[in-house]
């Protein structure tokens, strides 16, 4: 139960502060402009559909994560928690909330683009890109899948760094070459690679957030 | 034990017990083997100068910090094993009280409020009420980073008050504060103690704990130099009696004071202020009145005789100098 409203609560601040606005606008628009721009560069037009996905696979995960620290440092630093730590709550479920909102943020932002990009293609082409569709759908779980990592790393790196700085190195550093485990199973190759990657991410994810939480539980405010 | 007559001179049962608790940050021993009972329904005021420990003791108490030697409980519960219990019985204002910027007022009672076990329906009806209490109602809903420092405060001590805790912990409370928000402050921390909430409260600003606190603590250097009400303290503290004399009408007869008995010294610090200094023996009353009679009899013109006591800021002094000096 608090769980939930700790989660409602993290989704209200993230639609107050308009980070919801700058990531459902900004991720589409970034990537219709990337279409247009690789389209006056090369004069080769790739759908709007492939760019979106691509946009969301390469930038979601980074978005995500520095989200993540940077939030959790900034309120760490001004003591923000005490106010929560010393409510009948468990720790866990404050660094739970913190990624479960972030994440189901960047990936309602990664659905817009990639919907977006279908419509787009509707409207230009005037036909619904079928058969692109399905890689399409594939590209995203495992792009949620990478995202689902990169959060994670970014609630471990947010615990764990002593300032903003630190934070948004260590998750360029680190976080988004983390993200990249759950593509072993499609670089080998292997079959129902996409499912191995989904599987392999939750775990992946699901140890770091594990490793977050005893950081949590452990730091002194 | 390093605390000094830590015992409270009524029978109330001890709401808060602090045994020979210690905790050290890397080399630096932040508390000293402190031992505290304040009892139910007490308001009690926590005085030191900075890095005594006073945060460091308030965080103990209320579960911020776990790694500590010692013995911590609260209405009968053990820090930290049953920390989720105290969280229920208390309310705390830290140091530095911080909300999230996009939050309002009404916003960061509401989830403070659900957080701390409330009802929706409870967090409605609460709300006006603590607003009203810290004179907030019109701002809230406001967004917090748009109040001033002191307003925050409030907004600090309305969400340590929402859910009617049985113990409350300020941590400075008054810091940052003008006159009048003290003011009110100070009858908020008053009412609250009527109503049988034990308070337990930091402050740098001596008058303010002398005006509300039924015991007080002196903390230096991590160690507890003195608890006892504003009187005991006084009473405790071996610094000279003085007689005061304010005189009416300017007079070289008050010398002739000099050869009272238990009278150590006669001066005039001021024109028309004289300060006698007793003997550390002397009966005090018997001096006044003795002087009274040689003043009656000189026919010297006086406004007033005051038998001046320690206040809480010479007792303050005296303790953590004595504590630096340790």
């Amino acid at each position: 139960m608090k769980l939930s409203l700790l989660y409602f609560d993290e989704l209200k601040g993230f639609y107050k502060s308009k980070v919801m606005l700058f990531l459902w606008v900004g991720l589409p628009l970034v990537a219709v402009l990337f279409r247009f721009i690789q389209y006056g560069s090369t004069g080769q037009a790739i759908s709007f559909t492939v760019i979106s996905a691509l946009i969301v696979s390469s930038l979601a995960g980074n978005l995500a994560a520095v989200m993540l620290a940077v939030s959790i440092i900034n309120e760490k630093n001004r003591h923000v928690y005490e106010l929560f730590l010393i409510r009948p709550i468990k720790r866990r479920d404050i660094v739970l909330a913190k990624f479960l909102s972030v994440y189901t943020c960047v990936a309602v932002a990664s659905l817009i683009a990639v919907s977006a990009g279908v419509v787009a293609d509707y409207l230009t082409a005037n036909a619904f890109p079928a058969t692109i569709l399905n890689d399409t759908v594939q590209s995203l779980t495992i792009s949620l899948s990478m995202v689902a990592v990169s959060c994670s790393a970014g609630v471990l790196i947010g615990i764990g760094a002593p300032s903003v700085l630190v934070g948004a190195i260590l998750v360029l550093y680190g976080g988004n070459q983390i993200s990249v485990i759950p593509l072993v199973p499609t670089m080998l190759n292997l079959p129902e690679a996409s499912l191995f990657t989904v599987g392999l991410a939750a775990a992946v994810a699901a140890s770091l957030l594990v490793g977050a939480v005893a950081l949590f539980e452990r730091k002194q405010f | 034990m390093a605390s000094v007559n830590s015992n409270n001179s009524n029978d109330s049962k001890p709401f808060v017990v602090l045994r020979e608790v210690s905790k050290n940050y890397f080399n630096f021993r932040a508390l000293d083997n402190i031992s505290l009972e304040i009892n139910e329904g007490e308001i009690f005021g926590y005085i030191g100068p900075n890095g005594a420990g006073k945060t460091t003791t308030m965080k103990i108490l209320v579960g911020l910090i776990s790694d500590f030697q010692g013995e911590v409980l609260i209405g009968g519960c053990r820090i930290p094993k049953q920390k989720e219990e105290i969280h229920k019985l208390l309310g705390y204002l830290p140091q530095n009280v911080a909300f999230q910027e996009w939050r309002t007022v009404n916003h960061a009672l509401t989830t403070f409020g659900r957080l701390s076990g409330l009802t929706a329906k409870q967090v409605e009806s609460r709300i006006p009420e603590v607003l009203n209490l810290v004179s907030l109602s019109d701002v809230r809903h406001k967004k917090i980073s748009q109040l001033s420092g002191g307003m925050t405060q409030k907004v600090g001590l309305a969400q340590a008050l929402l859910h009617e805790p049985k113990l409350i912990i300020l941590d400075e409370p008054l810091g940052g504060l003008d006159p009048l928000s003290r003011h009110q402050f100070k009858d908020v921390i008053l009412e609250l103690g009527k109503r049988g909430t034990t308070i337990l409260f930091s402050s740098h600003i001596l008058s303010d704990v002398q005006d509300v606190a039924d015991r007080i603590g002196i903390l230096s250097r991590g160690r507890i130099r003195q608890v006892g009400t504003l009187n005991e303290l006084k009473t405790r503290m071996s610094i000279q009696k003085t007689i005061e004399v304010l005189l009416s009408q300017a007079s070289d007869k008050w010398q002739e004071l000099r050869s009272l008995r238990d009278v150590k010294s006669v001066e005039q610090v001021s024109p028309g202020r004289i300060l006698a200094n007793l003997d550390a023996n002397a009966n005090a009353d018997e001096v006044i009145n003795d002087l009274i009679q040689s003043i009656v009899r000189l026919r010297i013109k006086v406004r007033g005789v005051t038998l001046l006591s320690p206040s809480l800021d010479e007792i303050y002094l005296k303790h953590v100098q004595e504590g630096e000096n340790a």
